[in-house]
């Protein structure tokens, strides 16, 4: 399968919070078109390797200032050739701190390159891309979430949409759809309720699919919702961040695929799907019945500025979601924005529920009662 | 009205009141004759001091006039030495060392940070260290484990144990750091870098001096802690609880200390970090004042007198090349004095920006890293100028590695070189001080420091703009300014974008710690576990119930370090209050 789009993992080792040359060199690389899984900082080797299989990435960069790199740089590896993903190159840098004695020896344990301090930013893109055009083939076979990651990026190469299932009500797995204005909180939110999931249920694991948009010109991406989402990090949790590749609508052309896969797989209670930050018109879910629904549940995150009464008229999923959230309800202009869309939601006579949130207190009471909404359906999705 | 805008308002009012004094003394017969009475016996009140070479110099240098108007602007507008607002210093005398004028009660300047493998070994560095200085002055650099709140035998910190500072993860790691230093000594003091934790650390280091010199030991502590969380947000990332609940930890740190130990400075405000993040000298300096005050309006919150924990904080800058360091600190001890005065109603010991230095790491680099050591005595030199209260000098080795003994002690001699060898600052304060460059120059540093202000006023204040990445974008959108302008040759670097001279990697001995030595650290960790697992249980189910009651969560902590690891606390306060969501 030919694949041009490349893929790349970027992070700051555990205990590391030297993120500036990062952020540069995830700029270079969208820049030229590649699509940046960013990680964040302060991100363990497991955390690094796991979200490089379930991404499905050609390569790792890490930019590591605090030490410690030839142990941290091994333990990466190691972990990548345990999940069967021992086919995603690893580079690194770390300006003076790695010398060139480590390089040496982090290259024998399979780094493919060291960057020096001084390498001028357009060298390092360069040949991180070219290394990646020469694809490495996993020496296992692929297995585990790498082989459904595989399977996701398959469907982004795909031209013709799989029909996604009917019976989509009666599917064990309860698909969430969670869409809204760009900064309304949806990563935060589903993060959150994540948490509660994973706290809740000993067992069962959940997938979340995150929508990100490309950018226009380079057709690059800077994925970063796996930095800002701490709780969704473990073994339970498998993640994917898709980026539209141009296709407009609120998720990626391929989401539709990658939900029926996800879902398919048996191997999750319960599945997220975030949509890029949407407008007034979207309706990222197919919820108006323009082709078959891509959720079993819809939700509606807003923020208390959306600009007045008369622009709640114009919002579409307001008439479409099952649940609406106004999220950031510690922010003094959320009170007149709780009775406003009460009121417009009471017009629809669609019994929609509204919950009030503020996603980013820890422990927020408005997150346990959309969970407890969602718990319960999910138990009728099961019986 | 926010706190900044009072700020800006005394500011211009204050300004405006140095322009009317100038223009009373030149107006006013009576009162122009009074400041020149008083200017001739301030002139006559000045030592004398003789250079080795002969020549006879006034120990303050003030400026040469007898108009009126200028004296004014000079007394009001500067004030001398220890007078407001204190734009020269904060002390009427600093540096001036000879053996006449080294007072039992003089500080010496020098700080030097050290911090590596295991307690025994950075405890070696300090005695080492210390064998250089007239009293131990212990700057105390945590390993990254440390300063996340992990454990060292925490899944994954292997490789990072003891690495770019000392592995700390107990009570007794702190009383073994320390040990053989009598911190009863009215002049030996202690630093600890470290910021998100800090309230578990400085808890181990009380519980710790009460083991070995007993419970009357605590108001006699000496020292500092950075502890500095708003600059964790917006440059450092070194944060682990949510910003709310990690500035409530803090406050009943400082509400602690305040109370109980009178001698120690509980928070230094810190610059150091924002600049070395990218930040321009006018951004750092406009970002720590303001967070500076919006600790001032935190600690009022919860009631505390600004006379009482006002002269407890403290300040800590970079010192870099660009030209606006010459007058950084200038300006900030005249806008803290006129904020803490103005708007808190603070007394002077509270108005005091009592500051500590640091040369720029940013500006080391490793291609031809032996002209570092040029670079940090040029910065040194700008420092001094600056009437910093005490400075640290970087390696030349720290692009590469925690510093090696060799360059450790290069740096401390420089210090010295500048202060003991060379007569700059030893028989005369403020050589430059009132020059028409420095002058010029602090006008606009100060007016740019302004505007950033009025920015932060207007998007609510330092926690609201904070919250909408104000800081954060701002330093990062200068850190990209500087790379681009080494980039384009606009910002000569000598070594790299300039005279480059292409030479292999330099082999420098690296200070690392083994990992056998690191597991040793985890072994200790985990015995300390196991001796106290049952009462490690209680402690934290009750330091949870404190945390949740809102009650001082550090009173508790003094208690739970006995039992318990920094890392099962950072857990149990985790669970209580969720952990920090990074900002991008």
């Amino acid at each position: 399968m030919p694949r041009h789009r490349l893929r790349i993992l970027t992070a700051v080792p555990i205990c590391d919070g030297h993120d500036s040359a990062i952020v540069t060199i995830n700029h270079e690389l969208a820049r030229h078109g590649v699509e940046v899984v960013y990680l964040g900082y302060n991100c363990p080797a497991s955390a690094i390797a796991r979200a490089a299989a379930q991404e499905d990435v050609d390569a790792i960069g890490i930019s590591s200032y605090n030490g410690g790199h030839v142990v941290f740089f091994s333990e990466v590896i190691d972990r990548l050739h345990k999940l069967g993903a021992d086919d995603i190159r690893v580079f690194g840098g770390g300006g003076g701190t790695i010398t060139s004695k480590d390089a040496e020896l982090m290259k024998r344990r399979g780094v493919d390159h060291i960057f020096f301090a001084g390498t001028p930013l357009e060298e390092i893109v360069n040949r991180v891309i070219t290394s990646c055009r020469q694809r490495k083939n996993a020496k296992r076979g692929l297995r585990g979430d790498r082989k459904l990651a595989r399977a996701l990026t398959e469907a982004e190469y795909q031209n013709r949409r799989r029909h996604p299932p009917s019976s989509i009500l009666h599917s064990p797995c309860l698909t969430i759809g969670v869409a809204g204005p760009g900064g309304a909180g949806k990563s935060t939110l589903i993060d959150e309720l994540v948490q509660r999931f994973l706290a809740r249920c000993a067992r069962g694991r959940v997938a979340v699919l995150a929508n990100d948009p490309t950018h226009p010109d380079s057709g690059g991406a800077i994925l970063g919702d796996r930095a800002t989402m701490i709780y969704s990090q473990g073994d339970r949790v498998f993640m994917r961040s898709m980026a539209t590749r141009g296709h407009l609508g609120g998720v990626a052309k391929a989401a539709t695929t990658a939900i029926e896969i996800l879902r398919t797989s048996g191997e999750f209670d319960c599945l997220f799907v975030e949509s890029v930050g949407i407008g007034q018109e979207s309706d990222p879910f197919r919820v108006f019945g323009r082709g078959p629904r891509l959720v079993d549940l819809a939700v509606l995150v807003m923020a208390p500025f959306y600009g007045g009464r008369l622009q709640l008229q114009k919002i579409a999923m307001l008439n479409g979601a099952d649940f609406v959230v106004l999220n950031k309800c510690d922010r003094s202009e959320a009170r007149s924005a709780k009775t406003e869309i009460a009121a417009r939601l009471e017009e629809n006579r669609e019994g929609q529920h509204l919950f009030t949130t503020t996603a980013a207190r820890h422990g927020d009471k408005g997150v346990d009662e959309l969970f407890a909404a969602i718990e319960q359906r999910w138990k009728r999705a099961r019986t | 009205m926010s706190n900044l805008k009072q700020i800006i308002h005394a500011v211009e009012k204050h300004d405006g009141f140095v322009r009317k004094q100038i223009e009373r003394a030149r107006t006013e017969r009576d009162f122009g004759k009074s400041l020149v009475k008083r200017w001739r016996r301030i002139k006559e009140n000045v030592e004398q001091t003789e250079t080795p070479t002969g020549t006879v110099l006034p120990r303050l240098a003030l400026p040469q006039t007898d108009e009126p108007g200028e004296i004014a602007r000079y007394l009001f507008g500067e004030g001398l030495p220890g007078e407001f607002p204190f734009a020269n210093s904060i002390y009427r005398q600093m540096y001036v060392s000879d053996a006449a004028a080294q007072s039992k009660t003089a500080e010496e300047p020098t700080r030097l940070f050290a911090g590596l493998g295991l307690v025994e070994d950075t405890n070696a560095r300090f005695h080492y260290l210390a064998k250089q200085q007239t009293h131990a002055r212990l700057s105390t650099a945590f390993d990254g484990p440390t300063l996340y709140g992990l454990d060292s035998d925490h899944e994954g910190v292997l490789g990072k144990v003891g690495e770019g500072g000392v592995a700390v993860d107990t009570v007794e790691d702190m009383e073994r750091l320390y040990a053989g230093f009598d911190f009863a000594d009215p002049h030996s003091s202690v630093s600890m870098t470290i910021n998100a934790p800090a309230p578990i650390i400085l808890a181990m280091y009380v519980a710790a001096a009460k083991r070995t010199f007993g419970p009357r030991i605590v108001p006699k502590l000496r020292g500092t802690i950075q502890a500095d969380v708003l600059k964790e947000v917006q440059a450092q990332n070194e944060i682990i609880f949510p910003v709310e609940a990690s500035l409530r930890f803090l406050t009943d740190m400082v509400e602690w200390t305040t109370e109980h130990m009178p001698r120690w400075y509980p928070i230094s405000i810190s610059g150091y970090h924002i600049a070395e993040a990218g930040a321009t000298p006018v951004q750092q300096a406009a970002f720590t004042l303001s967070n500076g005050f919006a600790y001032v309006e935190m600690f009022r919150a919860r009631g505390m007198d600004v006379n009482r924990f006002g002269p407890r904080l403290s300040f800590f800058l970079d010192c870099g090349l660009d030209i606006e360091y010459l007058v950084l600190a200038r300006v900030c001890r005249k806008l803290w004095a006129i904020g803490m005065r103005d708007v808190f109603k603070a007394d002077t010991r509270a108005q005091l920006f009592k500051l500590h230095t640091q040369t720029s790491g940013r500006s080391l680099i490793a291609a031809e890293f032996k002209n570092n050591l040029t670079r940090t005595s040029v910065e040194l030199l700008i420092a001094y100028l600056n009437a910093t209260n005490s400075c640290h000098s970087n390696s030349a080795d720290e692009p590469f590695t925690t510093p090696s003994e060799e360059y450790v002690r290069l740096a401390s001699h420089a210090q010295s070189i500048l202060l003991e060898e060379t007569g700059l600052f030893k028989h005369m304060m403020n050589v430059f001080g009132g020059s028409p460059g420095l002058q010029i120059l602090e006008r606009e540093v100060e007016r740019r420091i302004l505007e950033i202000f009025t920015e932060i006023d207007q998007l609510g204040g330092v926690l609201s703009a904070m919250e909408q990445r104000y800081q954060r974008s701002q330093i990062q959108q200068a850190a990209h300014g500087y790379e681009q302008q080494i980039n384009s040759g606009k910002r000569p670097i000598i070594g790299l974008n300039k005279y480059p001279h292409a030479e292999p990697l330099p082999d420098v001995p690296l200070a690392r710690t083994p990992l056998a030595r690191q597991k040793k650290q985890a072994a200790r960790l985990q015995a300390f576990k196991r001796k106290h697992i049952r009462k490690a249980h209680d402690a934290l189910e009750r330091l949870e119930n404190v945390s949740r009651r809102g009650e001082n969560v550090f009173a508790e902590l003094l208690r739970t370090v006995e039992v318990c690891s920094l890392g099962q606390i950072t857990a149990c306060l985790q669970r209580c209050v969720g952990r920090y969501r990074p900002m991008l």
